[in-house]
């Protein structure tokens, strides 16, 4: 059985808006083991980017509990915020890819120099940084400027990023959300591919149901399921 | 909503940078309005100095007493042309007024040109300001606090007044407009003019700076009306209607402050003045629509010199701006080591400071560059490119910055050099304990018999008289020219430590013999005097040559002179001022000044002694550098508040950036250390770079324009003291940088969502 890398339970966020309440979602669990791939789908609005950010410590919940990588955040206790975001950190730091519709890049450095950065704040070995690139297809690239290379090369050398630092865990928010349809089509595969070579657990926020059908377990949270648990079963949601 | 809305929604989302706009419109008016209001009241005040009283005369009392309103009736009905004069401080203002009677000036009409009336052979010598009529400056008299002296009544004889036709006990003497001072009123002006120019240019570079990082951030909302169809001449003329309304908004009160600035520090400027070019700072009117039109143009250049000259947005380094900026560079140095009148220097300096205002960022540019190449760690490379980034993005606050520190770094060692140098002098020149002017129609030889004569003054006491007056002074084939006289008799040991410019063997030695003459420093530049140069002397009609044994130094004040010995004077020569130094030794305090009243047979004596002149003479010269000083310091703290304002504007555009950094697992101490770095690294290279630039302009200051413009030279100096403190204060505007920008990040949303400005995603 695969090693459980993620589980959530009782996920709640509230923002409030004009002074009103306004409840994004609650009652949201989810559970990952490595090498599994799950879709977060949803209306915009719906939570995703929220729920993202909630299982990578960028935001705090409101309710709920997660374990991750034998690390656990229960909102309920009374930790404070230094030391929870401390915790946080690490973890992105070393642990868990974290990946954006654009601009993943610092503009300042090349595209080598950038992934070098990447693994180096992981701690990880730079010499396979160039050998990353160069599997993502822009290894000739490596040392143009983000400014300099397509949309496309952009996200792939974003995925280059996140490879690098070796993480447990990936959280990709709309990442081909920029590109055209085949570009994405292209750094979607790479992804998937990488994904399934180095068996590391993928959580991917789109809108794109082809794109949903590739992942193993879709969540679908437009619906607001109370409880979404997808267990480790293989294979894509119902 | 309207198109102008549109635009101007801009400063609704950044009201912090609308609100740097106006404050630099309103500082830049404030500032420069300030110089130009004193600068004109200096220059109006020299020019009438000069042209009202230029070959006037002034009748006297043989007496030496102070003359009276009955004096004034008794010349008149001798049938004397006199007209009453009086000059009265402004109350609670700044500059002097002038009381005349227009009544008694009528008679000065019939010279051909009346007082009070422009034209005629002497235009506008008197064209009504700052003369009121005498009964006004008579009442402000009144008013003066009982500290203050009393203003003296001097009556103005009419050009053709001759000597025989006034009553017995009066005498004509020359209306002393103070000594003769070449062109150095003119460079004084001149310098006036250029620290004008220079806060008006770094203000200028500050508001532009202030305003372009508005515009480019503004780029997308431009581009974005452009494609819904509006003309861009159309975005043109807002923004220009838009820049308009603000200098109008701002410009206004810029001028009001900048008047309230000239008044408070016209008073110690006003003193300056007078104790530079014995020249008082008359009041006169602030005008308002010629700086309010200048300041408008200024503004609407610095802001909408983008329209005339397209942005560069290329990433690479300005490569073709070396030549320019190196050409500036050297040729700058070579007219600043050469350059033999003073607009050639200014030229000479304003060469300088574009070259390496051209070449500073591109420096620090370059450097950054360089060392994120070297650099193996990738964070450390990155730090360096966007350091790179910055000095581009940030290149008109940090050439401001530098200009202005390597400009209070310049003033401050030449009034550091100024007092240190002065102090030693004025220790020099004031070794005496006791002064004792001699009084009035009383002669001074017999006191001299009476201290010579005295035991007491043998056992560690000294004397010599101090005896002032004019004389002619002729060098080869050159016309003679006016020069004050200073003559020392007998020559005592109280001058024996005085440091020399030059000298040929022991000066007083020669002095005493009567074998050479002594000349101060403005003098032998005046003539172009040096050791030996045999000078013509004309001393109350009677010639003398002598070679000169010695130069010394004269600071503070313009007038060539000429030291003599006492032995040499004349007997016609009339002293105008004649004073005994007396260090008393075993003489008794009172006993010295019992006898010199019974010498002189006075019932009272006027005795200063040493720390009653030095303060006297500390005070005057702590004013004469006042304005400048205060000047460089505002400057300084524009330019610090400026980068400040367009460092946290620069990194709010690459805030994404550090929370990438946060989102990539960096703790916030972290992400806070880089950015401190970041902005540090920025305000100390702009330190270091200001470092040599203000040791060049020191000495440019004190070896090349000091002389020109005031006729002295100094000891060049550095303080590296000072050197530590300007460098820390750039570590605190560095550190205010990231401590601002460290609370917005703390403050804002944790996760990046955009980096969508244009500054934001440059490499």
């Amino acid at each position: 059985m695969s090693q459980q890398v993620l589980e959530a339970r009782e996920l709640s966020k509230t923002f409030v808006s004009g002074g009103e309440p306004i409840a994004v979602f609650s009652g949201v669990s989810v559970a990952l083991a490595a090498g599994q791939s799950l879709a977060l789908v949803g209306r915009s609005g719906s939570g995703k980017s929220t729920l993202l950010n909630l299982l990578c410590g960028l935001e705090r919940p409101d309710g709920g509990v997660i374990s991750l990588l034998g690390e656990r955040f229960d909102s309920r206790e009374a930790e404070a915020p230094r030391q929870w975001t401390q915790r946080w950190a690490r973890l992105r730091r070393g642990r868990i890819g974290v990946m954006f519709q654009e601009a993943n890049l610092m503009p300042a450095l090349s595209l080598l120099d950038n992934v070098r950065l990447r693994a180096r704040l992981a701690e990880q070995p730079l010499e396979p940084c160039q050998s990353w690139l160069e599997r993502l297809g822009i290894g000739e690239l490596a040392e143009r400027y983000p400014d300099q290379v397509s949309g496309g090369q952009r996200q792939r050398a974003a995925l280059a990023m996140v490879f690098a630092m070796n993480p447990d865990l990936i959280l990709a928010d709309e990442p081909t959300g920029s590109l055209d349809r085949r570009t994405a089509e292209e750094v979607t595969a790479e992804l998937f591919r990488l994904q399934a070579e180095t068996g590391v657990a993928l959580i991917l926020a789109t809108h794109d149901a082809e794109l949903a059908d590739q992942c193993q377990v879709t969540l679908d949270l437009a619906h607001g399921a109370a409880d979404l648990t997808p267990g480790a079963s293989a294979g894509p949601a119902p | 909503m309207t198109l102008f809305t549109a635009l101007f929604s801009h400063y609704r989302r950044h009201p912090l940078q609308l609100a740097a706009l106006a404050l630099m419109i309103l500082v830049a008016t404030t500032l420069w309005s300030g110089v130009r209001q004193l600068t004109e009241q200096a220059r109006t005040s020299l020019a009438q100095s000069e042209q009202v009283m230029a070959g006037r005369q002034q009748v006297v009392r043989v007496d030496g007493a102070g003359l009276t309103v009955g004096d004034f009736a008794v010349l008149r009905r001798a049938g004397v042309c006199v007209m009453p004069w009086l000059e009265v401080p402004r109350p609670d203002a700044v500059g002097l007024v002038i009381g005349i009677d227009p009544l008694a000036a009528h008679c000065f009409a019939e010279e051909g040109a009346p007082f009070g009336t422009p034209g005629g052979s002497r235009p506008a010598r008197l064209d009504g300001k700052p003369f009121v009529d005498i009964a006004e400056a008579a009442r402000l008299a009144r008013q003066l606090p009982a500290a203050e002296t009393p203003p003296a009544l001097v009556l103005i004889a009419a050009d053709d007044t001759l000597a025989a036709a006034l009553p017995s006990g009066y005498r004509l003497v020359s209306v002393s407009t103070g000594p003769d001072t070449g062109e150095l009123g003119e460079s004084f002006l001149l310098n006036l003019d250029a620290l004008g120019i220079l806060v008006l240019l770094i203000t200028a570079l500050l508001l532009r700076s202030v305003y372009r990082l508005g515009i480019v951030q503004r780029r997308d909302s431009f581009a974005l009306l452009q494609r819904f169809g509006v003309p861009l001449a159309r975005l043109r003329r807002l923004l220009i209607l838009e820049i308009l309304v603000l200098s109008a908004l701002c410009i206004g009160p810029g001028l009001w402050a900048g008047g309230w600035l000239a008044q408070s520090i016209g008073q110690g400027f006003g003193q300056s003045l007078q104790g530079l070019f014995d020249a008082p700072l008359y009041a006169s009117p602030g005008h308002w629509g010629e700086p309010a039109l200048i300041m408008m143009t200024v503004v609407l250049l610095a802001c909408l010199a983008d329209f005339l000259v397209p942005v560069r947005r290329s990433h690479a380094p300005r490569l073709r701006s070396y030549p320019l900026a190196g050409g500036l560079l050297v040729t700058g140095l070579v007219l600043a080591l050469l350059g033999p009148s003073l607009v050639l220097l200014f030229v000479a300096v304003a060469m300088v400071f574009a070259g390496v205002g051209l070449l500073a960022p591109l420096l620090i540019q370059w450097l950054a560059e360089r060392a994120a190449s070297m650099a193996s760690d990738p964070l450390r490379r990155w730090r360096h490119r966007e350091l790179a980034v910055m000095a581009r993005q940030l290149a008109l606050p940090v050439v401001a910055l530098q200009f202005t520190l390597a400009m209070v770094l310049a003033v401050q060692a030449l009034v550091t050099t100024f007092e240190d140098t002065f102090d030693r002098w004025l220790g020099q020149r004031l070794a005496a304990e006791l002064y004792v002017p001699v009084p009035s129609g009383q002669p001074a030889e017999p006191a001299a018999r009476w201290l010579a004569a005295q035991p007491g003054l043998q056992q560690g006491g000294a004397w010599h008289r101090v005896i002032r007056g004019r004389a002619r002074v002729a060098v080869g084939d050159k016309a003679a020219r006016p020069v004050d006289l200073l003559a020392f008799a007998p020559v005592s040991s109280l001058v024996s430590d005085w440091d020399f410019l030059a000298t040929d063997g022991n000066p007083w030695e020669a002095l005493a013999r009567q074998d050479a003459v002594l000349v101060n420093e403005q003098l032998a530049r005046r003539l172009g005097v040096g050791i030996g140069d045999r000078l013509a002397l004309e001393i109350a009609g009677s010639p003398l040559a002598l070679p000169v044994a010695g130069i010394y130094a004269d600071y503070g004040r313009p007038a060539a002179e000429v030291l003599v010995s006492g032995a040499l004077l004349p007997a016609g020569f009339e002293a105008e001022f004649e004073s005994i130094s007396i260090t008393p030794g075993g003489l008794s305090r009172e006993a010295l000044v019992g006898g010199l009243k019974q010498v002189w047979q006075v019932p009272e004596l006027t005795l200063r002694d040493n720390a009653e002149i030095r303060a006297l003479a500390g005070g005057v010269f702590d004013q004469t550098f006042l304005l400048t000083r205060a000047m460089s310091i505002l400057t300084l703290v524009l330019a610090a508040i400026a980068l400040l304002i367009m460092g946290w504007v620069f990194f709010t555009g690459r805030a994404w950036y550090f929370r990438l950094l946060a989102t990539w697992g960096l703790s916030r101490r972290e992400v806070a250390a880089q950015l401190t770095r970041l902005s540090v690294g920025l305000t100390a290279s702009v330190a270091l770079l200001a470092l040599p630039l203000g040791i060049w302009l020191t000495w440019v200051l004190v070896h090349r324009i000091n002389p020109l413009a005031f006729g002295w030279s100094l000891p060049m100096a550095v303080y590296p003291g000072f050197w530590v403190e300007l460098i820390g204060l750039s570590l605190l505007i560095g550190l205010g940088i990231a401590l601002l920008m460290g609370r917005q990040l703390r403050a804002g949303a944790a996760l990046p969502v955009s980096a969508s400005s244009l500054t934001g995603g440059e490499r």
